[in-house]
């Protein structure tokens, strides 16, 4: 005997019988969820007949298999590229920038194609770009950083001298506070890419800031404020409080095992992990400590929040816990009524995820994922979650809790509050409408808003 | 001194809040995130929170735990506008600008109760590697650029070397105009510095307002710093410029957005000298310096509901999951997608499947 709850999930699969077995499924056991269909995995022994059960009924391939070319010759020697590079075939995963968002280059943001990313480490090559005065080509036996203001005694280090210090290594999310701006006054984009990805998650390794701070002596008496600078022609300025400066900032020269990339900073950046990525100040050649913020044009003009009444929000510092998904979304399309393993990304500026739900009916109910990676503080965790979609229209989203208890909001919620001509932190749910697949786009998978 | 409209905000604010959220929320909300008691402040914050956030594992921003450490005013911004709250970002000399006018803003109190690694280390002891080169501060002279919202850092030039705001216009068509526009309306899709657009959109879906020098930016001394550290663009920190021009530039941009220099609306006038002091009177006196506030979020506080969640919740935030919105469409009613998406193929799950 087959367990039952097979026997109708075959049946949910086969093309004549999907309305029956529909009604068959809301009869049954398994839990309905505006037209979503939960099974649990069934709790009886291993069964290998049980097990291939859902293929009942499924045409055979018979045509025998034939060898591809790559069998027939050899492939290249080594060292063909002494720096690897990937396949061809996946030539389409990019960085990608939308030309009408700046109007030049060298002042621009490109996006991590993170649709096509698994587990949470992004790729040195696809982490994203985001320039006030273009990518430095800076020599690293010419660059120095300085530490000095408030301190016993000013330090010059070279790159070097900073890879002596005592070393840590830490997988920390890097979010520009822009990530889904476009999306605040409804949607713009059907992309992953476009919608959340001014971010990447990297491995860094450095130097504790709190060592460099100490090493010039810090008069903790008297600081209150570290101004990083950078070395490019931005010179890149933000004010950072001691509070964070002394938490878990550090400047890395590593990002995933090698030198940082150019885009990012190399030689060295700062690290101020869970704040906006404008603080991470890449090409750092200055640290001044100070007692007053320096009210910078990057914490002014730029990063700070407009309301709906005309009043702003300014010296804002944390990445709100928020959470995407990325598989099924408006990258993909839906290829029939079945099973899918629903997948996505939450990450937290406070700390670590504690749970993400997915919802499948627009947010009345909802069902709490499993992460798939380790789950770290202040990075991307991976969660995933078992969807039976019976071809119904369905709005799928995902709803991050974190360490701290707080809860990721709705947009209609986050826009009452923040209104919309606020252009950063838009860190509320975004909602995947799936076609239904009897519908003219069946499968389509379609970015919408509330 | 500063004219702050703090207190106006922090009441204006609150009842932006309420009347949003009566938008978003449905009647029948309870228990949820309502700023229904918004309004009100109880001024008497739990003064063991950091027991009861231990208590509760350090979830500092669970519904329950803020509601127990301030009481129903977990949504007020007013609240939170009290240095004294807990959950405040406010620094008590930003409140009327405090003594040298430079706002500072803080990490809330409860949010470091929770990682006292900062405190630690702070408190630990350290002694130096010797891995470093002592430097003095006067071999800064050339990198040392920072111009902050008090003043400090200002480049020695007297009001003889000074040029006039005629000649900083002069060196701004210039250097400047041709990307920002000779009187700072933009160019060529660069940003504009002198347009005066108001703030409030009536409609949520209006383009969001520009904000520039007069009717944005809270110091005066930004403008400098910015100037001479990131400008002009291809070649900032222009020694054809030099000090004197920025300080020019600057007081141009001054007099070009309008901004007075005293309580009589006194403005520059075009044979005014161009100097610190100069751009410091200013300083006090930015339109828009009034209206910042220390960023407060998060501002929901939800509980996570996980069956049939309340209607404020759930799609539109009022129950309707079929009232949403939607990216343009193509003529034949097909949703537009930006990019060469490979709509067609590649199922799911097979290969990387991206576009
Ligand atoms: C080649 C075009 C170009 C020229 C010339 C130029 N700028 Fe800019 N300016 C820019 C760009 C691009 C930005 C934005 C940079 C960014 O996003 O980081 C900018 C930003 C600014 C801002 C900040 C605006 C805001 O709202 O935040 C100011 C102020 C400014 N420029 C002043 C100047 C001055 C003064 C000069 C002349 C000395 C100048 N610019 C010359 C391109 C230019």
């Amino acid at each position: 005997m087959t367990d039952n709850r097979v026997e109708e999930k075959v049946a949910v699969q086969s093309e004549e019988s999907r309305s029956q077995s529909r009604r068959a499924f809301l009869k049954g056991s398994a839990a309905v969820a505006g037209g979503v269909l939960f099974t649990k995995a069934a709790s009886a022994d291993y069964d290998p007949k049980k097990a291939v059960a859902p293929y009942a009924g499924e045409k055979e391939i018979t045509e025998p298999l034939q060898d591809g070319p790559w069998r027939k010759r050899l492939g290249f020697g080594v060292r063909r590229y002494p720096y690897g590079v990937p396949s061809p075939y996946e030539k389409d995963v990019q960085r990608r920038t939308l030309e009408w968002l700046t109007p030049d280059s060298m002042a621009s943001i490109t996006m991590t194609p993170i649709q096509s990313l698994h587990g949470i480490i992004t790729p040195n090559g696809l982490h994203f770009e985001r320039f006030h005065g273009g990518a430095a080509d800076i020599d690293p036996k010419t660059h120095r950083l300085v530490i000095h203001g408030l301190v016993e005694r000013p330090l010059i280090f070279t790159v070097d001298d900073l890879k002596r210090f005592p070393s840590i290594s830490r997988i920390h999310f890097i979010e520009c506070p822009a990530n889904g701006a476009m999306e605040w006054k409804g949607v713009q984009l059907n992309s992953v890419q476009w919608t959340h990805g001014m971010m990447s998650c990297v491995e860094y390794t450095g130097v504790r800031l709190s060592d460099l701070l100490k090493e010039a002596g810090i008069k903790l008496d008297k600081a209150r404020w570290i101004i990083p600078e950078g070395a490019d022609a931005s010179g890149m300025s933000r004010s950072i409080p001691l509070e964070i400066a002394m938490d878990d900032c550090f400047v890395a020269y590593a990002q995933n095992g090698e030198a940082l990339r150019r885009e990012q900073g190399y030689p060295i950046r700062l690290v101020v992990p869970g704040c906006e990525a404008n603080m991470w100040v890449k090409y750092l050649r200055r640290i001044k400590v100070t007692d007053v913020p320096l009210q910078h044009r990057e914490e002014t003009s730029k990063y700070t929040e407009l309301m709906p009444d005309g009043t702003a929000q300014r010296f804002s510092w944390y990445m709100e816990p928020n959470s995407v998904i990325t598989y099924p979304s408006p990258d993909y399309r839906m290829q029939g009524p079945g099973k899918y393993y629903v997948r996505g990304l939450a990450w937290s500026g406070r700390g670590k995820v504690a749970h993400v739900d997915v919802s499948f009916d627009g947010g009345k109910n909802w069902h709490e994922a499993h992460f798939t990676s380790p789950v770290l503080d202040k990075a991307w965790t991976r969660f995933e979650i078992e969807w039976d979609w019976d071809g119904s229209e369905a709005f799928l989203m995902s709803r991050v809790t974190d360490e701290t208890g707080y809860v990721q909001p709705p947009m209609p919620q986050m826009r009452a509050v923040e209104g919309t001509n606020n252009v950063y932190h838009r860190t509320a749910m975004v909602t995947w409408r799936v076609h239904a697949w009897d519908s003219k786009n069946g499968g389509l998978i379609e970015n919408v808003q509330y | 001194m500063f004219s702050t409209k703090k207190s106006l905000i922090a009441a204006a604010v609150v009842a932006s809040m309420a009347a949003g959220s009566a938008l978003a929320m449905s009647s029948n909300d309870k228990g949820g995130d309502t700023a229904a008691a918004a309004g009100k402040i109880e001024g008497k914050w739990a003064a063991n929170y950091r027991e009861i956030i231990k208590e509760n594992g350090g979830k500092y921003l669970d519904r329950e735990v803020m509601e127990k450490i301030l009481g129903s005013d977990v949504n007020s911004l007013r609240a939170k506008l009290d240095p004294n709250n807990p959950y405040s970002f406010e620094v008590d000399d930003s409140i009327d600008g405090g003594p040298h006018g430079n706002a500072q803003c803080k990490v809330p109190k409860a949010f470091v109760e929770v990682w006292d690694s900062a405190e630690k280390n702070e408190k630990a002891d350290y002694i130096a590697n010797k891995f470093g080169k002592p430097i003095a501060e006067s071999a800064l002279k050339i990198w040392e650029i920072n111009v902050d919202g008090d003043g400090n850092g200002w480049p020695n030039v007297s009001e003889e070397e000074a040029v006039t705001v005629e000649k900083g216009g002069n060196i701004y068509v210039q250097f400047c105009g041709m990307c920002h526009g000779e009187f700072g309306e933009g160019a060529k899709g660069y940003l504009p510095l002198a347009v005066d657009e108001d703030l409030v959109t009536s409609d949520f879906r209006d383009p969001a307002p520009m904000k520039t020098i007069g009717n944005y930016w809270p110091y005066a001394t930004t403008i400098f710093d910015y100037s001479r550290r990131a400008m002009p663009f291809w070649s900032p920190n222009s020694p054809a410029i030099g000090d004197k021009g920025y300080l020019g530039i600057t007081a141009y941009l001054i007099q070009a957005n309008g901004i007075p220099l005293d309580d009589e609306d006194t403005t520059l006038d075009d044979s005014d000298k161009a100097t610190a002091q100069v751009i410091m009177a200013a300083n006090k006196y930015m339109k828009n310096q009034g209206n910042f506030f220390c960023d407060h979020r998060p501002v929901t506080h939800n509980k996570r509901c996980m069956k049939d969640c309340p209607d404020y919740l759930v799609g539109d935030g009022a129950g309707n999951i079929h009232h949403y919105r939607q990216a343009r469409r193509l003529p034949d009613g097909t949703p537009q997608y930006n990019v060469n998406q490979r709509l067609h193929e590649a199922p799911p799950g097979v290969g990387h499947a991206g576009f």
